[in-house]
């Protein structure tokens, strides 16, 4: 299941109070906030009868990956609902403009969260949201590394979204179902958020100028390209039953979120090099073995004793390739290669 | 020493801050600007009303961003999806065109230091609906620089030598793109401050498409190039 990010938010707090830090730049938080307010999507999620019409055709297999897939988007949306919203209200007094847009942010993830949630019921199901808030299992992160990981996880949003409405669009046979239609102005959001936490790097310039900087960036593009595509190829049937092929489909996402990574993130991996898909290939592997020794009938000891060796494996297919020679880059408004750059 | 260079840039004048605040803001701010466009003025002066003549248009700020052509038509493809979303926006609440797609526009003639690391035919996104940053809160940037977190904990000489970026006016296009240079101008009509060369564009093929689709069409930007103009 998607994890439930949470923070420290006293440091949060003291990162952007403009009391402590005079010369915090907010220019780019309120040309944000200006966007933000715009709310292009307002009228954006309205349904239609289609929705039920098309849920009850679907059928067999597909119809539980896609139920599990509306489960798994629904409260990933909803967890950043919470995470923002919380922020939005503790960062009030210390900086009233971040705080705004963290409010705002989170009205987008309520709606979306809100309109994958009907879809479920379209399959007779729903999510428990209230119960979901009371979910205690959360993933602790400082806020520096939730800055990087979720501005991956928006701009990975962003071109899974895009990809898929693009596809559809030219190959309208598989729109099975109507809400892969809205995804051209949904993923806009997407992709706005992803916007305002490269901000927050710009205005913690510190996050993105040194060594450790570049093993960070390295370290979480490896983890969400890797999980992405470890996830995606043990759900290759609904990419399939929407006409892609999973591999490609990956491969495709992270190249192009890998791209834009490159503008804020000092380095990013070289995903280009065939050796990085092979390294993914492995993995997909190794993790299928994995997966058939934990379902074995076998008892616990010899289970365990299966899997060490294939988790040593993994873990020597992951740091391979964060060894990898990356690529440097980052935004030109403070790269060190940005004097030899033509535009 | 502070003191001097507070004063020094409050005037804003051709030369009067020091290399480093003209050097990289928004890729060549305002001061710079002064001195090389006598037709495309950057700062309001001061007039006597006694001197206006009734038929004076009023002067209207534009903001650009500029880059070469490949990159802005036809590598950046989310770049279309957000032009396409902000004139549905416009159109959805009656609001009236306030950005373009000028093609080889010719206000690049008085921005030579932008010229210069642009590769040809370039392509500006132009807007009346510009940044935030008012003049005189950029000149109180000016004065701070040394206290700003941007510099924390760089020992060296004056002046810093990374780029000041924090000084300048940012806006929601620059952000996105990055890789882009921008600044202003002020013209007397719309037609002056969209006037552009023509130019025929070609893009090739990319060599390795990955993507699940075609790419966008060529041709796209044409609801957003100034009226009457063909792609």
């Amino acid at each position: 299941m998607p994890k439930f990010y949470t923070t420290d938010f006293d440091e949060m707090e003291t990162l952007f109070n403009t009391e402590i830090d005079k010369n915090l730049n907010q220019s780019e938080f309120e040309v944000l906030l200006q966007e933000f307010k715009t709310d292009y999507n307002q009228t954006h999620f309205v349904r239609n009868k289609e929705f039920k019409e098309a849920a009850d055709k679907i059928d067999g297999p597909l119809r539980q990956i896609f139920v599990e897939l509306l489960e798994r988007s629904c409260t990933a949306e909803f967890y950043g609902f919470l995470l923002y919203k919380e922020l939005g209200r503790r960062l009030k007094k210390t900086n009233p403009v971040v705080a705004e847009i963290f409010s705002l942010m989170s009205r987008d993830e309520a709606r979306h969260a809100g309109f994958l949630n009907k879809g479920l019921s379209d399959f007779n199901l729903a999510l428990g949201l209230g119960f979901l808030t009371k979910a205690r299992k959360y993933t602790f992160f400082k806020p520096k590394f939730i800055f990087y990981v979720t501005y991956l996880s928006e701009k990975i949003g962003y071109w899974r979204y895009i990809t898929i409405y693009r596809h559809l669009k030219e190959n309208p046979e598989y729109q099975c179902y109507p809400i892969f239609k809205y995804f051209e102005n949904w993923c806009q959001d997407e992709n706005r958020h992803g916007d305002f936490f490269s901000a927050l790097l710009k205005a913690q310039h510190q996050f993105l100028n040194d060594w450790k900087a570049k093993l960070w960036s390295r370290f979480f593009c490896l983890s969400v390209y890797v999980t992405m595509y470890l996830n995606d190829c043990q759900r290759t049937a609904f990419y399939e039953g929407i006409g892609l092929d999973t591999k490609e489909f990956d491969m495709h996402v992270i190249i192009e979120t890998n791209r834009t990574t490159a503008r804020i993130f000092p380095a990013v991996l070289d995903v280009e090099n065939p050796e990085f898909k092979r390294r993914l290939d492995k993995m997909v592997e190794i993790n299928e073995q994995l997966i058939a020794a934990g379902e074995s009938d076998d008892i616990h000891l010899v289970k365990d004793l299966k899997r060490i060796p294939l988790i040593a494996a993994l873990a020597s297919e992951l740091l391979a390739t964060f060894l990898m020679r990356p690529i440097e880059s980052g935004s030109v408004d403070f790269a060190e290669f940005e004097a030899q750059l033509v535009y | 020493m502070l003191g001097a260079l507070s004063a020094a840039s409050l005037t804003l004048g051709p030369g009067s801050a020091p290399a480093p605040f003209t050097a990289k803001c928004g890729n060549d701010g305002a001061a710079n600007a002064l001195a090389t466009a006598p037709s495309f003025r950057t700062a309001v002066a001061v007039v006597d009303s006694d001197q206006l003549s009734p038929e004076k248009k009023q002067a209207q700020k534009y903001h650009f961003v500029v880059a070469n052509a490949k990159f802005m038509l036809d590598e950046e493809e989310h770049f279309k999806e957000l032009l396409f979303e902000r004139l549905r926006y416009n159109g959805e609440h009656d609001k009236e065109q306030d950005f373009w797609l000028v093609i080889e526009p010719k206000f690049l003639d008085n921005f030579p230091d932008i010229t210069k690391r642009l590769r040809r035919p370039a392509v500006a996104l132009v807007s009346t609906n510009g940044p935030w940053i008012t003049e005189k809160e950029k000149k109180i940037y000016h004065g701070q620089w040394r206290n700003s977190t941007l510099f924390a904990g760089r020992e060296g000489p004056w002046p810093p030598q990374v780029p000041p970026f924090r000084l300048c006016p940012q806006w929601f296009m620059k952000l996105r793109l990055d890789r882009v240079l921008s600044d202003s101008y002020e013209a007397d009509s719309l037609e002056e401050a969209l006037a552009s060369n023509p130019t025929k564009l070609e893009f090739e093929k990319p060599e390795n498409w990955v993507a699940p689709y075609a790419k966008y069409e060529f041709g796209w930007w044409g609801p957003f190039l100034p009226n009457g103009l063909k792609v």
